[in-house]
């Protein structure tokens, strides 16, 4: 891994800016109204499914969490820009993916579109699927790389591994043996579990992969709260939709807590790390954060939802953060008492 | 300038059917034929989807695009040639100056694609097109792809031979924008001497003899993990003594020769990167605000950057210069 510096750090702001405009011109996602999206027979279940069912294809044909996450924004582009009939939804999601594998899948993962769509078990055929690949490439202008969620889980890691190299070796962003990307893998497949959560599509992506990140962070490190103000601050998201984002993504990740496969890799994560000289093993770190989570939340979270959005707002000044850092060391729960660095 | 083109199964061939008058400006009409079961072939859907989001002065804008049922236009600005043409027509290397100003305008279109972590993957003289003016813009983005933050593995048949550098001839897919450096590289000396600067046969083995023959046969001290690459045998690459010369680089004036080495470095993490290239001392004769203009603004609006007449020209033969103001050796 390259050794990172300030010009890898400037580099990554640009690179984060032009997603971000990216994302501020192209995402675009359907609006629901009563349990419909509205204009189109669709119901939010219909469009969940579908999105998981897209997953199921992405994964049977080797695609990368790229192609899934660029596949589903080009879906939800055009869900919000026509008017869809549900027969046609397969038909939409599949062209939707087959589009963004050719946009990002190398063509001999590809294969042809024939074996495509009989693997995927559909009776489309190949001259459906080339009309809707002409009706997608019209109605959305042939402007399809959106910024996606993945691509910010991607930017925000880099910029965590660049900006902040001490945290490298105490939250395993690519410590020891395990991989650089390894923290990025974990973060992807959580951000893929959102986008099929109908309730968090109303969030952006940048917005989405922060929140989730923000989680871990919270939970891996004393010092989540100085990196998260400075990403929040580079990636100029908006913090009452951030707060509200983190919150339902905190939800909808513990009620699948169970079906996640995260638990188990944590317990990997530990056994790299323990050499490192890490006195508590993550299981008893993580089961003491998420109770301390849960509890803390329910008194604390409007003080410590004002002190953020306050600290934030007055641009978080070095001494403020300085302060909040010491605070938040000595004591490790997920919500370091704010207050006093505010005041 | 119709080139037939059979890239892949997925087209039958793509041509430009030039010259368009539409709203009084100039077109090129780029038609690319397909094939029916596979849809808009991929190379066309990349190349569309990058040009929609890629605003830069040195990079061909796209005006429209027109799908029917068997065919796909593109309709390009019009850009009177292209950097290979114009090397034939003025052969034996171009003008010193005017490679300067060339050289300058690829790297900002590569600074520019590489913080977007874009690649173009595909250099070649042929794909970079030449104004009247001399404005270069980088086009044929077909093999481009968007690339996300950390390395993924690509697959290695992308680049033409003569442009590939040697990590990927030897079987890494772990490249980057050190990839298009090396092509870059490549296309500068090119210009300067008038002929490929690594022109191989036709397998990889033979292209990357050429290249040892230039820069030496890379070993663990010089180039760190070269030896796990896939391809990379020990022994495999031994040259005759007298071929182990660096003629080729020594001939330069110091300054392109410090540049063209820095581009053209074995090893990939060695490669200078775009963006740092434009600070280098070569550049530092042009003059000083080309550095700070916007994206979209041409060098060429900068008061004193003009091309000057390059010397040998085959449809002016007449024109020729006094053999005194010739340069003196067939050196750059």
């Amino acid at each position: 891994m390259k050794n990172p510096g300030a010009a890898e750090s400037r580099r990554l702001v640009v690179l984060l800016e032009a997603a971000l405009l990216r994302e501020a011109r192209l995402w675009k996602v359907p609006v629901f109204r009563n349990g419909c999206i509205q204009g189109a027979d669709i119901s939010s279940s219909q469009h969940q499914d579908m999105i998981l069912w897209l997953g199921d294809m992405s994964r049977m044909f080797h695609f990368c969490p790229e192609t899934f996450a660029l596949g589903v924004c080009i879906l939800n582009r055009l869900l919000s820009t026509v008017k869809a009939q549900p027969k046609y939804l397969k038909c939409i999601a599949f062209t939707s993916l087959v589009l963004a594998a050719k946009i990002n899948e190398e063509d001999e993962v590809i294969g042809s579109m024939k074996d495509l769509v009989m693997q995927s078990g559909c009776n489309f055929s190949t001259a459906e699927i080339l009309r809707m690949e002409r009706i997608i490439l019209d109605k959305l202008h042939w402007d399809l790389y959106t910024a996606t969620p993945v691509d910010f889980i991607h930017i925000f890691h880099a910029l965590l591994v660049s900006g902040h190299p001490h945290l490298v070796p105490s939250i395993g962003l690519g410590s020891g043996k395990t991989p650089p990307d390894f923290q990025a893998v974990l973060w992807t497949r959580q951000v893929q579990h959102c986008m099929a959560c109908h309730q968090l599509w109303q969030f952006k992506g940048s917005t989405l992969a922060l929140a989730i990140i923000t989680l871990e962070l919270e939970v891996l490190t004393p010092d989540w709260f100085s990196v998260f103000t400075d990403l929040l601050k580079k990636a100029q998201i908006d913090s009452g939709e951030f707060i509200h984002c983190k919150e339902m993504v905190d939800e909808y990740l513990r009620s699948l807590e169970f079906s996640l496969p995260a638990n188990a890799v944590y317990i990997f994560d530990s056994a790299q790390i323990q050499d490192e000289e890490r006195a508590r093993s993550p299981m008893q770190r993580l089961g003491q954060a998420r109770r301390g989570r849960g509890s803390a939340e329910q008194g604390d979270c409007d003080e410590y939802y004002d002190g953020l959005r306050h600290l934030y707002s007055e641009e978080a000044s070095p001494g403020a953060e300085g302060s909040a850092d010491v605070s938040a060391q000595k004591n490790v729960s997920p919500c370091p008492p704010l207050h006093p660095a505010v005041n | 300038n119709n080139a037939a083109t059979t890239l892949t199964s997925y087209i039958l061939f793509t041509f430009w059917a030039f010259l368009l008058r539409i709203n009084g400006q100039l077109v090129a009409l780029k038609v690319i034929h397909m094939k029916t079961e596979e849809g808009v072939p991929f190379t066309a859907i990349r190349e569309a989807s990058l040009l929609k989001r890629l605003k830069h002065a040195n990079i061909v804008v796209l005006h429209d695009i027109i799908h029917t049922r068997e065919s796909l236009t593109f309709v390009f600005e019009y850009v009177q040639t292209d950097l290979a043409q114009y090397m034939s027509q003025h052969p034996g290397g171009l003008h010193s100056h005017n490679v300067r100003i060339f050289v300058f305008q690829l790297l900002r279109a590569l600074s520019y694609i590489h913080s977007r972590r874009i690649l173009h993957r595909d250099l070649k003289p042929q794909n970079l097109l030449i104004s009247y003016l001399g404005e270069l813009k980088m086009a044929d983005f077909g093999l481009a792809r968007a690339k996300s933050v950390p390395s993924q593995t690509f697959s290695s048949e992308v680049v033409t031979l003569w442009y590939r550098p040697p990590d990927v001839l030897l079987g890494s897919t772990d490249y980057s924008t050190a990839l298009d450096m090396w092509g870059a590289g490549c296309i500068f000396v090119e210009m300067l001497q008038g002929k490929p600067a690594f022109p191989g046969d036709a397998t990889e083995f033979e292209q990357l003899q050429t290249i040892w023959a230039v820069l030496g046969v890379p070993s663990e001290d010089n180039w760190p993990g070269v030896s796990q690459l896939p391809n990379y045998k020990p022994g495999q690459f031994t040259l005759p003594a007298s071929c182990n010369d660096s003629t080729l680089l020594n001939q330069l004036p110091y300054k392109t020769e410090d540049l063209v080495q820095k581009m053209l470095k074995a090893a990939p993490a060695d490669r200078i990167s775009a963006q740092d290239s434009l600070q280098h001392p070569y550049f530092s004769t042009l003059p000083a605000p080309i550095r700070h203009l916007r994206d979209t603004v041409s060098i060429f609006k900068v008061p004193g950057v003009h091309l000057e007449t390059e010397v040998r020209d085959v449809f002016n033969p007449g024109r020729r210069l006094k053999p005194t103001l010739l340069p003196t050796a067939k050196c750059w």
